[in-house]
């Protein structure tokens, strides 16, 4: 779906965003694109979606070149969810995505009502204008937006930003629910409890380098020191003693009353993270 | 290209409602059209100068009708006093003495003179008038063309660049650069919805302030000068918009245009001020240009070869300052 060698970008001359980035993203894939502020990610993103133009390197989209697949046609096949809502503010949300649906084959568009049914967006709000929205509703509003031309292919960038909990587990819903009618989905995302639920595999750029790609669950695994920290009770005193999770198989190794938790100490995917870059995602 | 530019154009009309822009045109023309028909009209049929006369010995006997006779120099004072516009005339000892509020030098020679020939009105000669034009259809043409001129530099300019910078505010700009259109109909249907207010506000405002017959004569030329500013100034507006990062940045342009720009070029085409520098000023040649419209005089093909490629070079610069805004961060 999405094949890219050698990418390279320069804003000036002496300002190199992108220093020679090569990855894939197989058709149907959830691919995570992880980075902090500055590292080069929405330029990606931006090349990867026809905007900026002027790279090194080839980026393929649908099998065809990105510098020359340009034109509406390829416009139609991707839906792009931005980081903040951008939505006409005097228009309904019925009204906004009606009109932003109208520039798309009538074959291709979805249901606004349903779209936005599926998102649970209260009915009370339907039609009133953008501007009386919270910024959860507003975000659910550019997603119908980013979903109503069935996409091919899905770009989200930050797709759970202002949403609550509830929303947030919708979101990954609904987008697990999309890759599963085969849309692929490019995310990118400062949120790495959505990147190790959501993506198949994520990829960390840092300063325009991409430095690790791969599942979350093999990065994890890759940096983990296998032990468990198990807490328990023996005669009356609470213990702690952390061990090799191998030295389970045949058994509790020591001798104790009471187990009281057994916690792994696999990494987190943010711990990856500030290994393989240096710094948070801030 | 029909489907979405239609939609396009269906929204840059709906924003421009929902920011009563057509209500405020609506507001200006009747504002305008009552200005030149209840206030400039009537002040052009007005007297220049009132004349006072206080002429003791009665040797004053040819007077125009418009001569006001005072029956002292206290009075007369008092006149002057409230009409400080106004010319007397002492005509104690058969002499004549002009009597007056001094203002700028050629200008009382003048109302001296006025005043001066109204005590010998059969000596006046009737001089030759050029033109078909009765001076009050003049004076229609005259300020209907400084108004149309003024609305479509000054309020149109700032029409488009409020809908723009809504627009930018709301991001929705940057939603645009990902749908499946050629991105320059964005641009070109804002560009078809001022154009199409200019056009229905210049006929309008012609056919109310110069008449229906006169105005239709003139209505083909007056819309042709109409396009070509309002493209121009719609143009100006979606680049400034585009360029400057808000509304508080454009107003200084905005005072650029239509202090700087516009008030030279009123001077210079309606008084007797000549400004050496007044030709390198393009204003001045589109106002030329309405002008001439009007008045039924043919503008040279280079002004229209100037014009057409201002319009392009403009449309150049305003998608390349378009593409530079999708491209920003956010």
């Amino acid at each position: 779906m999405i094949e890219v060698k050698n990418l390279t970008f320069s804003y000036s001359k002496d300002k190199q965003a992108l220093h020679g980035l090569d990855f894939t993203v197989k058709d149907g894939e959830i691919f995570g694109f992880l980075g902090p502020n500055g590292s080069g990610k929405s330029t990606t993103q931006k090349i990867l979606t026809g905007l900026l133009r002027g790279h090194g390197g080839k980026v393929s989209l649908f099998g065809q070149d990105i510098s020359v697949a340009q034109g509406p046609e390829f416009f139609q096949k991707i839906g792009v969810l931005f980081e903040f809502p951008y939505l006409y503010a005097s228009l309904s949300a019925v009204d906004n995505l009606n009109y932003f649906a109208s520039f798309y084959p009538r074959e291709q568009r979805r249901d606004v009502g349903e779209l936005l049914d599926m998102l649970e967006f209260k009915r009370d709000f339907l039609k009133k204008p953008v501007s009386s929205y919270s910024k959860g509703m507003r975000q659910r509003v550019s997603m119908a937006r980013a979903l109503v031309s069935s996409p091919r292919l899905l770009f989200l960038d930050e797709p759970t930003s202002g949403l609550d909990p509830s929303g947030a587990v919708l979101f990954r819903k609904i987008i697990e629910q999309e890759r599963k009618k085969g849309t692929t989905v490019f995310v990118t995302t400062h949120n790495m409890v959505d990147a190790d639920l959501l993506c198949d595999r994520v990829a960390f750029i840092v300063g325009g380098n991409l430095v690790a790609l791969d599942t979350p669950k093999r990065l994890k695994e890759k940096n983990s020191n296998h032990g468990v920290v198990i807490d328990y009770l023996y005669q009356g005193r609470r213990e702690r003693k952390t061990i090799e999770a191998t030295e389970l198989a045949s058994g509790v190794p020591f001798a104790c009353d009471e187990m009281i938790s057994i916690h792994s100490q696999e990494p987190t995917l943010e711990d990856m993270f500030i290994q393989y870059t240096g710094r948070g995602l801030s | 290209m029909g489907k979405d530019f239609f939609t396009l154009f269906k929204k840059d009309c709906r924003m421009l409602a929902s920011g009563k822009f057509f209500l405020m045109a609506i507001g200006f023309l009747i504002l305008y059209t009552a200005y030149v028909n209840l206030g400039y009209i009537r002040f052009m049929h007005m007297e220049p100068y009132n004349v006072y006369l206080y002429d003791p010995a009665g040797t004053q006997t040819e007077k125009s009708s418009l001569v006001q006779t005072v029956s002292s120099m206290e009075d007369m004072d008092a006149a002057l006093l409230s009409d400080a516009n106004g010319v007397g005339i002492y005509a104690g000892d058969g002499d004549v003495q002009v009597v007056l509020y001094a203002g700028a030098e050629r200008i009382d020679r003048h109302r001296a003179d006025y005043a001066l020939s109204l005590l010998r009105p059969w000596t006046s000669r009737t001089p030759e008038v050029l033109g078909t034009n009765t001076p009050e259809q003049k004076a229609r043409k005259d300020i209907t063309c400084e108004l149309l001129f003024f609305e479509l530099t000054a309020v149109g300019f700032l029409g488009i660049a409020a809908v723009l910078f809504k627009e930018k505010g709301m991001g929705v700009i940057r939603v645009h650069a990902i749908l499946p259109l050629r991105k320059s109909k964005f641009l070109l249907s804002k560009l078809a919805v001022f154009l199409l207010s200019d056009l229905v506000f210049g006929v309008l405002l012609t056919l109310l302030n110069v008449g229906l017959a006169d105005g239709a004569a003139i209505l083909p030329a007056v819309l042709l000068q109409t396009a070509i500013l309002s493209l121009l100034m719609a143009l100006a507006g979606l680049l400034f918009a585009l360029l400057l990062k808000d509304f508080r940045q454009f107003t200084l342009a905005y005072l650029v245009i239509a202090i700087f720009a516009a008030t030279p070029v009123f001077l210079s085409a309606n008084t007797s001020i000549k400004l050496d520098w007044i030709g390198y000023q393009p204003f001045y040649h589109v106002y030329m240009g309405l002008k001439n419209a009007y008045f039924g005089s043919a503008n040279s093909p280079v002004y229209y070869a100037v014009s057409v490629t201002a319009i392009a070079l403009l449309f150049l610069a305003v998608q390349l300052a378009f593409y530079r805004e999708i491209r920003k961060e956010g």
